[in-house]
C-alpha cells in the first residue's frame, strides 16, 4: 500500500497564505477544536460525507444507492442521511446528479498532489510564490508531509507550512527543514483561555513557535477575535516575543464568522460561537505597535 | 501653448455617439429605448455633396468619380472649431453628427428615422431631404447592387435566420495607413510620388495602362482636395482667431491655423502637427468610406515628437497630456449609424477604434517610451469608451509599464487589454508575413490584427456561429425552422461510434459554411473593387501608387488580410466533451435519448442535462476538456482555411465576438454541454462558458494555454476580476499573474473590474451609473446603453476573486 494522505482541498491562485500565488495544499485532522473554525471538515481526519441542501432536489437518487438504508426521503426535508448507520462507502456521492453530497477528504499519493501542485509553476516562478501546506493541522500526517515537502524542494518550489504548532517537538524538527517558512498560529497567550478557546493549552505550541522560529523563517498568524484576543496589551507581548524570537512578519487575521453553515454540512452541531470583527481602526492600531517592534505587520495577508 | 484647463472641463466636451443595442439576433429588446443619446443627429451633408458630384460625373470612370466626389466634400462640407479645441477635423459638419454611409445601404437607415428609436435624428426637413437622396440611390447603393447580384443559393444563405449559423454584412472597413510615411514625406511627397509614376507609365506603356492612369489621377485629385480641406480650416480659424478677444483663445487659434498650414502637406514638425496631420487622414479616410477603427501604434509614432517637443521647450508634459486628452474628445465625436439589427452585433459601439502601444520596433526592441505612459495617464483621466487601448506584451515589456497599465485597469474601464506578441508573432509568421512586418502588428479596433501601412484593411465580414455548426452535425443539417437542409448532409448521429464522428461532422458543417460566407464576401469584394474604389485610402497604403494599383486589386500576401468572426467554440469543446464522457465512455445516456432531451431543452430530461453538465469543462486545467476544446480549435480552423478568398488565401478566424456571441445564442436550440435554447455562448474564443471555470483565475489560464495560436487564429479571452484583487499588495501579484499569462503563449486578455453589486445597481438605477464602462468583447461600452439580455450575460461572467 503506498503512501497516502487525507487531502480536503487544494487551493490554487491562493494570495493570503505566503508570499506571491501559491497553492495551498489542506490536509485533514486537527487536534484542536476551536470555536470559531471555520473549516469544520478539517478536524477528524477520515473522509466525511458533506451535503449541500441547497442543491437537493429531492430526486432519490441516493437512497436508492445507499446499501445500508441510512438515507430516507422525507416529504418535508428532502432526504435525511442517518449517519449513525453510514458506512462512508460514499455511494450516494456518484448517485448524486446534483452535487448535493460530496466526500470532504480525498486519499492521494503524494505523486497525486504533485501532479496539481506542479500546474501553477508558472504562476510561482512569476511571482515568488510557492506551496502552502494547510489543514487542519498539517503535522498530524506528518510522514505524508514529509514526501510531499521533499518532492516540493526537489522541484525547488517555495514552500509553506500554516499550523497551530500543537504537536510533538520532533515532528516539527523533522518537518521544517524542509519549509521555507512557518505560518505559526498564535491563538491566545493566557493558558486558560487558550484551553476554553481552542481545547487545548498553549504550553506546548509557545514552545514548538519558539523552536520553530530557530529552525526556519517564521511569520505569526493571529486570528483576531474582538474582545477576545484583540487588546493592545496581547499584541504587545506576542510582538516582543516575536522580536526575541526573530520572528519577520505578523499576519493580522480578523476574524469573519464564514464557517457556521459547514458544521451542519459535516453533520456537526456547531459550537455557536459568535464572535466579533474588530473594526479597521483598531486592527491598524494592533499593526503600528507590531511594527514598533520591529516586524513587519500584514493586515489579512 | 496657454495654461492647462481643469481635467473635468475636457471630459465635459465628450459626446456619446455609441449605438444601443437594442436587438438580440432578430427580434426587438428593451422596447422604447432611442438608439442614440438625445441631441446626436444624422448628418446629411456627406450625403448631400456626394449626390451632387455623382450627377455631376454620369459615365466617367468610377475611380475618378469617387475621388471629385471626396473632393467635393472636403471642399463644400461644413468645417467647425468649437472653442476647446486644439485639433480639428470630422467626418461630419457637427460635433453631434452621425456619419451616414449613403453609398453603402440606406434602407435599414430610412426604416429607423421614421421608428420611435430613431425619429429624433432627423427632423421633417432631413427627412424630406433624405426621400430626395434616395430617389436617387435607389439601385445604386452597394446594398442593392449586391441584392441584384447574389441569387438562387446564395441569396438564401445570405439571411442569417435561414441557417442561424453564419452572418455576412456590407459593413466598414478596418485598417491602418502608413502614418510613418506620410510624417516622413508630407502628403505633398505622396502626390510627387504619384506623378513620377505617371510619368513611368507614360514612358513605359503597361497592358493597364489607363487603368494604372485613372487611379493615379484619382489619388493626385484625393490628395489636392485633403490639402484644400486642411487650407479651409486654417482660414476658419485665421478668421476666428481676427474676432477672438481673449488673448489666449486668439494664440489657439492662431495655433489651430499655423498647424493647418503646414501639416498634412509637409512633414509635421511638432506633437501638435503630427497628431493633426493623423486627424485630417483620419477623418478623410472615415469620409471617403465607411470605416472604422484606428489602429496606430501611438507611442511608437507620436513619441518621437513628444520628446523632441519636451526637449525644445515646445511643450510642458501637462501641455501634452492637454492636447491628448483634447484629441480623446475628437476620437469621440466620430460616430455612425447603424441598423437596428446590427446593433445587436456591434451594441455599444461608436467607431469601434483602437490604439496599440508597446511592443517591439522591426528590430526588436522594446518601444516604450513617454508617450506610452502619457496615453495611459489620458486614458485614466478620460475613461471614454473609445478609443480602447491594446498593449502588446513580450519579454522586454517593462514591469513599470504593466503596473501602470494595472492602475488603468483597475478604473473598470476595461483596457488596456494586453496582446502577447509571443503567441502572435509566430502566429503571423504561420500566416505568411516577413518577421520585419509582423513585428509591427497593431490593433485597429476589437482584436483585429493588422499591419501598418499593408494592404490589409481587414472588414469583419461576417461570423461563424460554431455551436449552431454543432447542431447541424447532430441534425444532418436539416434546419429546425423548416425542416429543410440548409447545411451540410452529414450522418445520422445515432450512427456516430465515437466522438470523433461528431468532430468530423462538425468540422464539415464548418466547412460548408464557411464557404458559403467566403462565396458571398469574394463576390462582394468585387462589387466594392468595381464600385467604391479608394483612391485617398489607397495612397496611403504601400504598393498602390508604386504599381498604379488601387488597394482592391491585389492584396497583401498574408491570411491576416481576412477575419470572419468566431462565435462560441468553447461550447461547442465543452459539448463534445460531455458527448464523449457520457455517451460514448461512460455510456449512460444513448445519442438518441441526448436528442431526444436536446429537443425537448431538456424540459422532463434534468437527469440527462446533469450528467451533461457535470463532464469535464474546458477552463479548470482539466486535460479531458481541454485537449478537446483546443482541437475544436485547430479543427475549425481547418476546416475554414478549405474556404478561399478570392486571392486564393486561406479563409481565417479572428477572436472578436462583438456583443454577437449574446445575440447569436438566441435562435440556437439547446446543445449538448447543457446550454439551454436562446441561452447566450461563452463570451470570447478562450472564455470558459458562464460560471464553468471552478478552479481559479490560474486554471483557467492553463486551459487556454493549451490551445494553440499558431494552429488556430487570434483570440480573444475575457477574465473578471472584483476590484480588490488589484488593490494594495494585491497589484503585484495582478502584475505577475499576467506576465504568467504571456510566459504561458496565450494571445489575449483584457479585464472587467467591477463588482456584481455595482453592476446589479446600475441595472436598477441607470440614471445614477451614466458611464459606467465595461468591456464587452474587444471593445468598451457604457453599461446603461446596452440591452438588459446582454448586461445579464456581462455579470454572469465568472469572478475571479483574490
Amino acid at each position: 500500500m503506498p503512501l497516502q494522505g487525507t487531502v480536503f482541498n487544494i487551493q490554487r491562485f491562493s494570495t493570503h497564505d505566503g508570499p506571491g500565488i501559491r497553492t495551498t495544499v489542506f490536509l485533514k485532522g486537527c487536534p484542536l477544536r476551536c470555536l470559531w473554525c471555520a473549516n469544520p471538515e478539517s478536524q477528524v481526519l477520515a473522509p466525511q460525507l458533506m451535503t449541500r441542501d441547497i442543491k437537493c432536489t429531492g430526486c432519490g437518487a441516493c437512497v436508492e444507492a445507499c446499501s445500508r438504508g441510512a438515507i430516507v426521503l422525507s416529504v418535508d426535508h428532502g432526504r435525511i442521511i442517518h449517519r449513525d448507520q453510514c458506512d462512508l462507502c460514499f455511494e450516494c456521492v456518484d448517485a448524486c446528479l446534483y452535487k448535493a453530497l460530496s466526500v470532504a477528504g480525498e486519499l492521494k499519493t503524494p505523486e497525486s498532489v504533485m501532479e496539481t501542485v506542479k500546474r501553477d509553476e508558472v504562476f510561482y516562478r512569476n511571482s515568488g510564490g510557492g506551496v502552502t501546506f494547510s489543514g487542519g493541522e498539517p503535522l498530524v500526517q506528518h510522514d505524508f508531509l514529509y514526501e510531499v515537502l521533499a518532492a516540493c524542494r526537489q522541484e525547488g518550489f517555495h514552500t509553506a507550512l500554516d499550523t497551530t504548532g500543537h504537536a510533538p517537538p520532533r515532528v516539527l524538527e523533522k518537518i521544517l527543514p524542509l519549509a521555507d517558512l512557518a505560518l505559526f498560529d498564535i491563538k491566545h497567550l493566557d493558558p486558560a483561555q487558550h484551553k476554553i478557546l481552542t481545547g487545548v493549552d498553549n504550553k506546548l505550541i509557545l514552545e514548538n513557535a519558539r523552536l520553530a522560529a530557530n529552525i526556519t523563517r517564521t511569520w505569526f498568524r493571529l486570528p483576531l477575535m474582538g474582545g477576545v484576543n484583540d487588546s493592545e496589551e496581547e499584541i504587545s507581548r506576542v510582538a516582543a516575543m516575536a522580536r526575541e524570537w526573530g520572528v519577520e512578519k505578523i499576519s493580522l487575521l480578523p476574524f469573519h464568522q464564514g464557517g457556521e453553515p459547514k458544521w451542519a454540512q459535516v453533520g456537526l452541531k456547531s459550537p455557536g460561537f459568535v464572535g466579533h470583527t474588530p473594526d479597521d481602526e483598531h486592527v491598524e492600531r494592533l499593526a503600528q505597535i507590531i511594527r514598533d517592534n520591529g516586524i513587519v505587520a500584514g493586515i489579512r495577508s | 501653448m496657454t495654461t492647462m484647463r481643469p481635467k473635468g472641463n475636457i471630459q465635459d466636451k465628450l459626446v456619446n455617439k455609441a449605438v444601443r443595442n437594442i436587438r438580440k439576433g432578430g427580434n426587438q429588446e428593451d422596447p422604447g429605448k432611442s438608439m442614440y443619446q438625445p441631441g446626436v443627429k444624422l448628418d446629411l451633408q456627406r450625403s448631400v455633396l456626394l449626390t451632387q458630384a455623382y450627377r455631376e460625373t454620369e459615365g466617367q470612370p468610377m475611380v475618378l468619380r469617387r475621388a471629385k466626389a471626396l473632393d467635393k466634400i472636403l471642399s463644400s462640407m461644413d468645417l467647425y472649431i468649437q472653442d476647446h479645441e486644439r485639433i480639428v477635423g470630422n467626418n461630419v459638419s457637427t460635433p453631434s453628427g452621425l456619419y451616414f454611409g449613403i453609398d453603402m445601404a440606406w434602407r435599414s437607415v430610412r426604416r429607423v428615422v421614421d421608428q420611435e428609436e430613431g425619429k429624433s435624428l432627423l427632423d421633417d426637413a432631413g427627412r424630406k431631404t433624405l426621400d430626395e437622396l434616395i430617389a436617387y440611390w435607389d439601385g445604386k447603393a452597394m446594398s442593392d447592387i449586391q441584392q441584384k447580384t447574389f441569387t438562387g443559393e446564395i441569396l438564401e444563405s445570405w439571411k442569417f435566420e435561414n441557417s442561424g449559423a453564419m452572418s455576412w454584412s456590407h459593413w466598414s472597413e478596418l485598417g491602418i495607413p502608413d502614418y510613418e510615411k506620410v510624417f516622413k514625406v508630407g502628403v505633398k511627397g505622396l502626390m510627387d510620388q504619384a506623378r513620377a509614376r505617371l510619368d513611368e507609365i507614360d514612358r513605359t506603356v503597361p497592358p493597364d495602362y489607363v487603368d494604372q492612369k485613372e487611379f493615379l489621377q484619382a489619388v493626385l485629385i484625393s490628395m489636392e482636395a485633403t490639402l484644400k480641406y486642411a487650407k479651409r480650416y486654417g482660414a476658419l480659424a485665421l478668421e476666428k482667431a481676427a474676432a477672438a478677444t481673449d488673448p489666449e483663445d486668439k494664440a489657439r487659434l492662431e495655433s489651430i491655423a499655423r498647424t493647418c498650414s503646414r501639416v498634412p502637406e509637409h512633414p509635421p514638425q511638432t506633437l501638435q502637427e503630427a497628431l493633426q496631420s493623423f486627424f485630417f487622414l483620419h477623418v478623410i479616410r472615415y469620409i471617403e468610406y465607411s470605416t472604422l477603427g484606428i489602429g496606430v501604434r501611438f507611442d511608437k509614432v507620436f513619441g518621437p515628437y513628444l520628446e523632441k517637443d519636451l526637449k525644445n521647450g515646445v511643450l510642458t508634459r501637462d501641455q501634452a497630456l492637454e492636447l491628448l486628452q483634447l484629441l480623446w474628445v475628437k476620437f469621440h465625436e466620430l460616430g455612425l449609424i447603424y441598423s437596428p439589427s446590427l446593433s445587436a452585433i456591434y451594441g455599444g459601439v461608436a467607431s469601434l477604434q483602437a490604439i496599440t502601444l508597446g511592443g517591439v520596433d522591426e528590430n526588436g526592441e522594446d518601444v516604450t517610451n513617454d508617450m506610452t505612459y502619457l496615453v495611459l495617464e489620458c486614458a485614466e483621466t478620460m475613461r471614454t469608451p473609445e478609443p480602447t487601448i491594446a498593449l502588446r506584451y513580450h519579454d522586454g515589456t517593462p514591469r513599470e509599464l504593466l503596473s501602470r497599465a494595472t492602475d488603468v485597469i483597475k478604473t473598470g474601464i476595461g483596457y488596456p487589454s494586453f496582446f502577447n506578441d509571443k503567441a502572435i508573432l509566430p502566429l503571423l509568421k504561420k500566416w505568411d508575413a516577413p518577421l520585419k512586418d509582423s513585428r509591427d502588428y497593431a490593433i485597429s479596433g476589437c482584436v483585429y490584427l493588422e499591419i501598418p501601412g499593408k494592404n490589409i484593411a481587414r472588414r469583419a465580414y461576417g461570423g461563424i456561429v460554431l455551436p449552431a455548426a454543432l447542431y447541424y452535425a447532430l441534425n444532418q443539417g436539416k434546419s429546425q425552422f423548416t425542416g429543410k437542409i440548409v447545411g451540410a448532409k452529414t450522418p445520422d448521429p445515432r450512427t456516430f461510434q465515437s466522438a470523433d464522428d461528431l468532430m468530423d461532422a462538425y468540422s464539415a458543417q464548418v466547412e460548408f459554411f464557411a464557404k458559403r460566407l467566403c462565396t458571398l464576401e469574394n463576390t462582394s469584394q468585387t462589387l466594392y473593387e468595381k464600385y467604391l474604389p479608394r483612391p485617398f485610402y489607397s495612397a496611403l497604403l504601400e504598393g498602390c501608387i508604386e504599381q498604379g494599383k488601387e488597394s482592391k486589386k491585389f492584396t497583401y500576401p498574408s491570411a491576416v488580410v481576412n477575419l470572419c468572426i468566431m462565435i462560441g467554440p468553447t461550447n461547442v469543446g465543452d459539448s463534445i466533451t460531455a458527448v464523449k464522457k457520457v455517451v460514448f465512455d461512460d455510456k449512460k445516456v444513448s445519442m438518441d435519448a441526448l436528442l431526444k432531451a436536446m429537443d425537448a431543452n431538456w424540459k422532463g430530461y434534468e437527469d440527462i442535462r446533469q450528467l451533461m453538465v457535470n463532464a469535464p469543462k474546458y477552463g479548470n486545467d482539466d486535460d479531458y476538456a481541454d485537449a478537446i476544446s483546443a482541437q475544436v480549435q485547430t479543427r475549425t480552423a481547418q476546416a475554414m482555411a478549405k474556404a478561399k478568398t478570392r486571392f486564393g488565401l486561406p479563409c481565417r478566424g479572428d477572436g472578436s465576438g462583438l456583443s454577437a456571441t449574446y445575440a447569436a445564442g438566441s435562435i440556437i436550440p439547446a446543445t449538448p454541454e447543457g446550454r439551454y435554447s436562446g441561452e447566450p455562448f461563452a463570451d470570447a474564443t478562450l472564455s470558459p462558458v458562464f460560471g464553468m471555470d471552478q478552479n481559479g483565475p490560474t486554471a483557467v489560464l492553463k486551459s487556454a494555454s493549451k490551445t494553440s495560436t499558431v494552429d488556430s487564429y487570434n483570440h480573444l479571452m475575457n477574465q473578471k476580476f472584483l476590484p480588490q484583487a488589484l488593490e494594495g499588495n494585491m497589484k503585484e501579484v495582478f502584475v505577475d499573474y499576467i506576465r504568467s499569462w504571456g510566459d504561458l503563449g496565450i494571445s489575449q486578455i483584457q479585464f472587467n473590474v467591477v463588482d456584481k453589486q455595482t453592476l446589479l445597481a446600475a441595472q436598477e438605477k441607470p440614471e445614477d451609473y451614466p458611464d459606467l464602462l465595461v468591456r464587452v468583447a474587444g471593445y468598451s461600452a457604457y453599461f446603461v446603453d446596452l440591452s438588459k439580455g446582454l448586461q445579464d450575460s456581462i455579470i454572469a461572467r465568472t469572478d475571479q476573486s483574490f
